[in-house]
């Protein structure tokens, strides 16, 4: 592998001396390569431009159509399928009454000449809903063998929706283009793989090369994927900017005429941030947090092969292009006064970041498993942010409220975890709240409960492993879990069948804990015996029996429960008076587990998951049980909620408070 | 504030027991929640993040039950202290020297009139918490509908500083409201409203000054009291006990200075009022008791 500061080098060189390479060997298939033209008109926000599509057949099938993803149609109106799912608002967005998007092919050429525009015919493979002109197809008079390539010209416009809907738009001056291009589906095992725009769906594209010139207002500033080849003025008060990129699945692009410009640099990527002049003063905040991702990122998981990363902030008003990610370019988003201790910024960069590597790098299919961007991507990001800012209020560290941003997402897996399973097409989930369940939260939990359980180091090894044996393909959820089990050297499918094709829940708890004094030994016969307990399911005892002597004893059960349909082995740890702490290791299969123990010390308490190293364990409340009332804490805590009541009581006008708090959010 | 020791343990018990009945059920649904767990131990020590978060999911359930609770209870003490204020303005008025019969007496007695003096003063509510929206008037003017972040945030604190300030006033017109009734012996609330309108506004600065004095003492006391609170985190039963004294302790202040907020505008009142010949002023006294 070239080192990264001679790829710098070389990288340089190239671009000064006007030739556009950036990796001299190709480090993807490069499948389908764009060159793009479009010209911004900033008062209609508009986009008129020329594409020309260089696809590559690299199946063992002759191929007779094509088909394009036409994203930008789902803002069309609202019959689209994604305005019917989402109902007309994503991330607090809606569109302003004149504030339709819409991308139009107005002119389609083969490379004979053929103009076959009017062949495209837009298709919905989903569910059929006509209104819905997200995808197209163009029939190929002359079908492309294995190995053929094709060169189409596409004259298209855009309008960009407004404000920023669902990634993309314009408010005002500033503009950002996602998904904004006629874009080629995925040719994968047998057939085209191009899916609807769902309001709960994301992309998947095949790699290539992408060379991009956008023509917009001098005084513009533009931040897109890729490296920058060169600004030329056009002395018509326009500049035309030409980015070039390789090995890339996207290309987005952003330019404002207000954005203040940042710069770092982290393990030889230079990082550029763009911020708002309103949140000028947490730019080198975004700088650092930046770097962080970079370092643990590349520490961690493996190199980043790009020499470059991007950080959008978006505008006021635009929060809906905001914590999205493109190759090398991600964006962000924050408020003016953000404490330092409410750590959103840090966690949206390093979770942006993370998606250059799951979702760009390992360029799975958002639309059909969403979980191996979004959770994988959670995983490594509670991670991160826990070793960098933890171990206690990584997330939120303000006026003696802490909180970690993995018991956070937690709190959102709580009321959806039975609703689906964790994997199943991301459009098809039971309602928004399940597909954020299934596609972040959960798989963020159960990854990090399979940390905890194969130890850090193997994790790593495994993510390193998945890395390095996928980049710049096509993972499938399969993919993932044979190379778990090949690094650990572990069959782990009892784990994954569970964690990602089912909806089963994870619940153990301690049901009842007692201790009793035992009679002293009297009477002709007196003989241990084991009880053996009615119940469903198999069960044990075990008891551990001290010498019987004069001293008082007691006799301790402990009682564990399944309540959920996962299992997954556990341990328990019983305390007694004495201080004595036992551990028992229980595999989890019965539905309950009996401990009986005769020790001359009262048994106080029995925790199953003491360490609490299972994270996605539904209910941590009730994996502890005491043997008296613990009275204290509770009175604690609702003394000093009734001191909060009795003066809210005196001084009710602090309730202004609220409206403050939602004068700034 | 010690010779009113007694009225202040009236408002006090009378804020116990409201405190009381809105955390009695969140007592119960904590102990039902970790009584027997370990959770319920470490909450001696710290708030454990995951558990509360558990437990809020869990009970989201009964938010809406318990904020009708709250907010029920809420206007039953808003009208128990129009009750308790007759009472105490009563014995303010009649020399600041308590006795049982003179506070119930005048609470009664004047608690009619506090409640239609309430009713009447609500559009006055309404119209000064307004004030605030000058704040939004003002940057729509300089600087649109699309100012930059900065200007929205600062001018959060300041829209929140207006509504604080139209609280204030509104609340200084009900104070001086009730005070003028007690003090002439006011039938008419419109006509006493209308009285401590002209009051308050030609004394502006010195009525909200004072109240502002109080106000602030409020909020210093808050801060000063959270890290002695903190520093109470030890898990012990004699510490707990003393959190509880000592915050019971605090409140009783508290109760102490709104009473001596009343006696101070009492009297400011009177100075002023003699000072600008602004009505007659008579106390109410023992001898127009019934027989």
């Amino acid at each position: 592998m070239i080192p990264k500061i001679l790829l710098s080098i070389i990288t340089c060189l190239s671009f000064c001396s006007g030739q556009q390479t950036i990796f001299t060997t190709p480090l993807s298939p490069r499948i389908a390569n764009y060159d793009i033209d479009v010209r911004l008109d900033a008062k209609t926000r508009t986009l008129f431009a020329h594409e020309i599509l260089h696809w590559r057949n690299t199946s063992s099938d002759t191929i007779r159509e094509l088909q394009f993803h036409l994203y930008l149609n789902a803002f069309r109106n609202n019959r689209s399928t994604f305005m019917k799912e989402s109902g007309g608002s994503l991330r607090s967005s809606k569109i302003e009454q004149d504030g339709w998007g819409f991308i139009e092919v107005k002119k389609l050429v083969l490379p004979s000449g053929e103009d076959v525009t009017s062949a495209l015919q837009f298709i919905q493979p989903d569910d059929a809903d006509t209104d819905d002109k997200t995808v197209a197809l163009l029939p190929l008079v002359h079908p492309l063998s294995p190995g053929d390539s094709i060169k189409l010209s596409i004259d298209f416009t855009d309008r960009l929706p407004q404000p920023p809907f669902a990634r993309t738009g314009a408010k005002s001056e500033y503009f950002f283009a996602g998904q904004w291009f006629p874009k080629i589906g995925v040719y994968i095992d047998g057939k085209w793989n191009c899916h609807q725009f769902h309001a709960t769906t994301e992309f998947f594209a095949d790699f290539g090369v992408y060379n991009v010139r956008m023509t917009v207002p001098e005084q513009n500033i533009v931040g897109a994927t890729g490296l920058q080849v060169e600004v030329k003025k056009n002395g018509d008060g326009t500049a035309t900017h030409f980015y070039h990129a390789e090995d890339v699945h996207d290309f987005a692009w952003t330019t404002s005429p207000e954005f203040v410009e940042f710069k770092g640099k982290a393990e030889n990527v230079d990082i550029r941030v763009l911020m708002q002049p309103d949140h000028a003063d947490q730019g080198v905040r975004h700088v650092e947090a930046a770097k962080v991702a970079i370092e643990y990122f590349h520490k961690w998981y493996g190199d980043y092969p790009f020499p470059n990363l991007t950080v959008v902030d978006p505008r006021r008003g635009a929060g809906g292009s905001g914590g999205m990610e493109y190759p090398t370019l991600i964006t962000a988003g924050t408020i003016y006064g953000l404490p330092d201790g409410l750590r959103t910024v840090e966690d949206v960069i390093i979770h942006e970041f993370g998606h250059n590597y799951w979702y760009h790098l390992l360029a799975s299919n958002e639309f059909e498993e969403s979980w191996m961007d979004e959770g994988i991507n959670s995983y490594t990001e509670y991670q991160i942010m826990n070793d960098r800012y933890g171990p206690e209020g990584d997330a939120l560290d303000v006026l003696g409220i802490k909180g970690n941003i993995l018991q956070l997402q937690r709190a959102t897996y709580l009321n959806a975890a039975t609703i689906d399973p964790t994997i199943r097409n991301a459009w098809q989930y039971y309602s928004g709240n399940s597909y954020g369940v299934n596609s972040y939260t959960k798989p963020g939990l159960l990854l990090t409960t399979l940390h905890n359980y194969l130890g850090k180091e193997m994790m790593l090894k495994i993510m390193r492993a998945y890395v390095a044996r996928w980049r710049f393909k096509h993972p499938h959820s399969k993919d993932f879990v044979a190379v778990a089990n090949n690094v650990s050297g572990q069959d782990l499918d009892w784990f994954f069948n569970q964690a990602l094709y089912t909806n089963a829940v994870l619940d153990y708890s301690v049901d009842q804990v007692s201790t009793r004094e035992v009679q002293k030994q009297r009477g002709y016969d007196y003989t241990s015996s084991t009880e053996k307990a009615d119940s469903i399911t198999e069960s044990s005892e075990k008891i551990t029996e001290a010498s019987a002597g004069d001293s008082t004893m007691y006799l301790s059960e402990v009682k564990v429960r399944r309540l959920g349909t996962f299992t997954f082995p556990v341990e328990i740890e019983a305390v007694f008076q004495n201080g004595e702490k036992l551990r028992e290791h229980w595999d989890g299969n019965d539905l309950w587990k009996i401990y009986r123990y005769t020790k001359p010390s009262k048994l106080v308490s029995a925790t199953v998951d003491p360490d609490r190293r299972i994270p996605l364990d539904i209910n941590f409340t009730n994996n502890s049980k005491t043997v008296e009332v613990q009275s204290l804490g509770i009175n604690k805590t609702a003394i000093r909620f009734m001191f909060w009541i009795q003066s809210l009581l005196d001084q009710p006008e602090w309730l202004n408070l609220g409206t403050f708090l939602q004068q700034l959010f | 504030m010690l010779k009113r020791k007694r009225m202040i343990f009236v408002y006090y018990i009378l804020n116990l027991l409201f405190g009381l009945m809105i955390m009695l059920p969140v007592r119960a649904a904590l102990m039902d929640a970790a009584g027997y767990s370990l959770v319920g131990q470490h909450l001696a020590v710290k708030i454990d993040m995951d558990f509360l978060l558990e437990f809020i999911v869990k009970n989201s359930i009964a938010g809406s039950p318990m904020l009708l609770l709250v907010m029920s209870a809420g206007i039953i003490y808003l009208a128990a202290n129009l009750f308790l204020s007759g009472g105490a303005y009563g014995v303010l008025a009649a020399g600041d020297v308590y006795s049982a019969r003179l506070f119930w007496e005048n609470a009664g007695k004047y608690f009619g009139r506090f409640l239609r003096l309430f009713f009447w003063s609500l559009p006055l509510l309404g119209v000064f918490f307004c004030i605030q929206f000058i704040e939004t008037g003002v940057v729509r003017f300089i600087w649109g509908s699309d100012p930059y972040q900065y200007v929205t945030y600062w001018g959060a604190w300041v829209k929140t500083g207006l509504a604080y300030a139209g609280l204030l006033v509104y609340l200084l017109v009900l104070d001086y409201g009730r005070i003028i009734i007690v003090l002439t012996d006011e039938r008419k609330t419109r006509n006493a409203l209308w009285q401590v309108l002209k009051f308050t506004f030609r004394h502006f600065f010195v009525v909200f000054g004072l109240s502002s004095v109080v106000f602030l003492a409020g909020i210093v006391a808050v801060a000063l009291y959270n890290p002695i609170v903190d520093a109470l985190s030890a898990p012990s039963a004699l510490i707990v006990f003393f959190l509880l004294i000592f915050q019971q302790f605090f409140v009783f202040i508290r109760m102490g200075l709104r009473l001596t907020l009343y006696a101070g505008q009492m009297e400011l009142y009177k100075v002023a009022s003699l000072s600008t010949d602004a009505g007659a002023v008579s106390s109410p006294s023992l001898s127009a008791q019934p027989a």
